[in-house]
């Protein structure tokens, strides 16, 4: 047996938004500013001219950075960080075809950006993940070559991802208006983005794929040292299914079958009821996993099958 | 497999990277899927259906 560890918004759905105005304040200068108003790709602008001014938008806003739900209100342009040690640049670890997502998104052209905002002590890519110097600056002509290859090559996606891509917003701003307007593009993310990231990403994926990692702030404190998770999650899956398709993933974690993946199927199914979900048992012992005794090990035959009997019994829409 | 994630270039000509677990019950888990691995893995294990679905050619993916 194979397991898969890990990890566009259609026309219509752009259709339903109309027009957007977005209050985005202008950090470097502590004022509101109606940054967004304009119309949305339904009124004829494109989706790349959107997203250069909202790169310029969210660049600003890293003067003050509050793009994650941390908030930490650093001046990243200035030399500052914040708790993901992020400066103004982002650098990318990762760029190729996979096939390890979701079925209907694969192949996917998978673009990685270096570092995130939290500190999952299981990440499967703790290395890049934890370090945003890691790997190489966004060269995005480079890149877009890259994308249009791929797709050319018969990729389905585009996907954009980290680490956490929400803390290099300008970036992937800028990546999405270098691509192709018609290109599918997923946004792969820890949902624990800020109320401003996400007004500056809306209309911009077509697709969220966003983690639900843990079922309650304890584990989350204590595997990924992040505060107030629950409600920092919901609000951004709840959002995010407004605005977009949204796929939920959660990665099943040995010994976090009741505490974790119960309370997140129930508040799915209750919240959510037809969002699809994608119950992922591969969990490996990657990275700091051996600081915690449950996570040195596998899941258990046995607590994938309860797993995958919550999955049922809450009636989710499950995906592969 | 990677060498080091820190080094990994990422952009021009570089490797692809996958990374897979190989556990003792005979699971393997992977990570970072790259057609030509899944193409690899399936012609170890024909029968594995995770793994015939992601190494399709790119027109007959399932939506």
């Amino acid at each position: 047996m194979i397991s898969m560890v890990q990890e566009r918004r259609s026309p219509a759905r752009r259709e339903k938004l109309g027009v957007q105005s977005r209050d985005v304040r202008d950090c470097s200068k502590g004022t509101l500013k109606r940054e967004l108003q304009r119309a949305g790709p339904e009124a004829g602008v494109p989706r790349s001219t959107l997203a250069r001014e909202r790169a310029a938008a969210a660049r600003a806003a890293l003067a003050d950075c509050r793009l994650c739900a941390h908030e930490c209100g650093v001046n990243r342009l200035a030399g500052e960080a914040g708790l993901c040690h992020a400066g103004a640049e982002a650098h990318i670890f990762m760029a190729q075809t996979e096939v390890s997502d979701e079925l209907e998104l694969i192949p996917t052209f998978a673009i990685a950006l270096s570092g995130c905002d939290l500190r999952c002590d299981f990440c499967i890519t703790g290395g890049p993940s934890w370090n945003p110097r890691a790997g190489e600056p966004v060269r995005l002509e480079i890149l877009a070559g890259q994308a249009r290859a791929a797709l050319a090559d018969g990729a389905r996606t585009i996907m954009i991802l980290g680490g956490e891509p929400t803390i290099h917003l300008p970036a992937a701003l800028e990546i999405v208006a270098a691509l192709p307007d018609d290109a599918k593009l997923v946004w792969k993310t820890n949902a624990h983005g800020s109320a401003q990231a996400r007004a500056l990403l809306d209309g911009m994926f077509d697709i969220w794929l966003a983690d639900f990692k843990f079922g309650n702030d304890a584990c989350a404190q204590r595997l990924a040292k992040v505060p107030d998770y629950v409600r920092v999650v919901r609000e951004n899956l709840l959002w995010a299914n407004e605005h977009s398709e949204l796929i939920v993933r959660h990665l099943l974690m040995p010994g976090h079958v009741e505490c974790c993946w119960q309370p997140v199927a129930e508040w799915l199914a209750s919240s959510l009821p037809a969002v699809k979900v994608n119950l992922r048992s591969g969990f490996w012992p990657a990275w700091h996993s051996a600081r915690h005794s449950d996570l040195r090990r596998t899941v258990s035959n046995s607590e994938s099958a309860q797993a995958w009997r919550i999955a049922r019994n809450c009636g989710l829409n499950l995906v592969e | 497999m990677k060498p080091d994630a820190n080094d990994k270039p990422a952009a021009g000509k570089h490797p692809l990277t996958s990374d897979l677990l190989l556990l003792p019950d005979g699971r393997i888990l992977v990570h970072n899927l790259t057609p030509a691995f899944a193409g690899l893995l399936k012609e170890l294990n024909p029968d594995d259906e995770q793994i015939r679905l992601r190494s399709l050619p790119s027109t007959e993916h399932p939506t």
